[in-house]
């Protein structure tokens, strides 16, 4: 079985949202739900000051730390790495939020509206993304990004790989030494975030420049 | 860049932290006042009857801070899983101990009253889930590794020093109210919570002292110190947590007598309940999340 994995080449990131925007669309997330998203940080003072954009998705641990603190089991990993989350079994107590160094979890209190009109219905396009996110998921429960697990079976990349303009995403089989994301990770010195918490994440960042 | 605080856990979970501390060290305190015995049985009634009720307000705080209330007995389904799940057995193990507690000794049932040797033997083993109570929680803190002012060993030690100070005011407290305020036995556990006071206020200088070694845990003690959060532990922490209730007891236990000494005691009780609260929500509320680093960069997580 192969353990799914991302490359996310910062150097290539021009912070353009586009993961965090396809996301949204793939995915039926509501408003404040963000399983993939870009933050900015800067560094230095002018006349050398730097700014450079971080792309973050769920890092997929192979040791989470969500799963840890889960007192419900509704935490669980599959056969290729990916960290799900059971919503029958979650009982929305917030401990997997604080535990994550990633911010990869969050939960939905209710669905809010991007686009309000007069007498405070939802549009179309909207009312689908609230039907759909009501079927796969619902609120109170924590939610995460399972990197487009239904697309991937289907043969597809995850949404923001797709869509990224930059090429900085990379998608692929970590266990595979002679994947695209493997080759990356040997030859571009791939790093993993914050590895002082021991959580061996599948997702590998590029260094900035 | 800005660090920022958790802003999940709030009023709620502060609330269920300082009940569940206080229901535990009542009934402590009631515990060992039954050991003593003779004048002390009034205080070790009040004790006993404080610890179930606080820590059952404590639970409804705590459920009703889920995302989907009504789930919350899965929690008891995978008791090795996490402090979570061990944390709720320990509550309901005490809940159950003390109810049994309270109704066969109490009210309705007066059948523990005569000969202390079942009683005790029941006091003692829901001592041990009351003190079980009352420090889990600074463990289910302390396992969130991304949070440095959370994820250090004396959580646990100032949330026990703290519920048990708590515990022992609430008694104070009701006994004050009940007339019996100025009996020796209050003016002794006074003496008692002075030394506890004392004691926490060691534990939360060692506490902010041995936390600021990373940015986060750096900003959080600014957070705490000079920040957003440091009027309620200047004020509610250091003023009406630690030095108010410290004088008045002083007073009380040393000066006055009478039941001037019954008022003050009961004042500083009132002004350390408060303060024990905020302690909690302090704590909480400086849960800064470590940065993510790459290269020289360092990433604030938003909206955590």
């Amino acid at each position: 079985m192969p353990r799914y994995g991302f490359v996310i080449d910062l150097k290539r990131c021009y912070g353009c949202y586009s993961c965090q925007v396809t996301c949204k669309a793939a995915n039926h997330t509501p408003k404040g739900i963000d399983w993939a998203r870009c933050v900015p940080a800067e560094t230095g003072t002018y006349p050398t000051a730097l700014r450079q954009m971080l792309p973050l998705v769920c890092q997929q641990c192979r040791e989470p730390a969500c799963k840890e603190v889960c007192p419900t089991g509704a935490t669980s990993q599959d056969e290729n790495g990916i960290v799900l989350v059971d919503k029958n079994l979650c009982m929305g107590c917030k401990a997997c939020i604080m535990a994550c160094p990633y911010g990869a979890r969050q939960t939905a209190e209710k669905w809010q509206t991007y686009f309000p009109d007069a007498d405070g219905g939802l549009d179309p396009y909207e009312a689908y993304a609230k039907k759909e996110w009501e079927k796969t998921h619902g609120y109170g429960m924590a939610t995460k990004c399972d990197y487009c697990k239904d697309r991937v079976s289907e043969g597809r990349l995850p949404a923001c790989v797709e869509s990224c303009p930059a090429k900085a995403r990379h998608f692929g089989d970590l266990d595979d030494p002679e994947s695209e994301i493997s080759i990356l990770i040997r030859r571009e010195y791939g790093f993993q975030l914050n590895p002082e918490f021991g959580t061996d994440p599948a997702c590998f960042y590029l260094p900035p420049r | 860049m800005q660090l920022k605080a958790q802003s999940k856990w709030g009023w709620l979970i502060a609330s269920y932290l300082f009940l569940a501390g206080l229901g535990g060290g009542a009934y402590v305190t009631g515990v060992v006042a039954d050991f003593v015995g003779g004048d002390w049985a009034a205080l070790a009634k009040i004790g006993v009857a404080l610890g179930f009720p606080c820590v059952l307000v404590g639970s409804v705080f705590l459920i009703a801070d889920l995302g989907t209330p009504a789930n919350f007995w899965r929690a008891f389904m995978r008791p090795g899983t996490s402090w979570v799940a061990r944390g709720t057995i320990i509550i309901s193990i005490f809940m159950v101990i003390g109810f049994l507690h309270i109704a066969l000794w109490l009210w309705p049932f007066g059948v523990l009253e005569e000969g202390s040797g079942v009683r005790h033997v029941i006091g003692v083993v829901g001592a041990v889930f009351a003190f079980g109570t009352m420090i889990y929680t600074g463990l289910l803190l302390g396992a969130n590794r991304p949070i440095a002012f959370w994820s250090t060993a004396l959580v646990p030690v100032l949330f026990l020093v703290s519920a048990l100070s708590t515990g022992t005011m609430a008694v104070i407290l009701i006994s004050a109210l009940g007339g019996e305020g100025h009996s020796g036995p209050v003016s002794t556990l006074a003496r008692v919570d002075i030394v506890l006071l004392v004691l926490e206020a060691i534990v939360i200088v060692m506490y902010l002292q041995a936390t600021h070694r990373v940015p986060e845990s750096r900003a959080a003690a600014r957070l705490v110190l000079s920040g957003s959060v440091a009027p309620l532990f200047w004020l509610g922490v250091a003023a009406f947590g630690l030095a108010v209730p410290l004088v008045l007891e002083l007073l009380s236990a040393y000066a006055l007598d009478g039941s001037g000494a019954a008022v003050v005691a009961a004042l500083a009780a009132v002004s350390g309940l408060a303060g024990g609260w905020c302690l909690r929500q302090v704590v909480l509320s400086g849960g800064v999340q470590a940065p993510l680093r790459a290269g020289r960069f360092e990433f604030a997580l938003p909206n955590v």
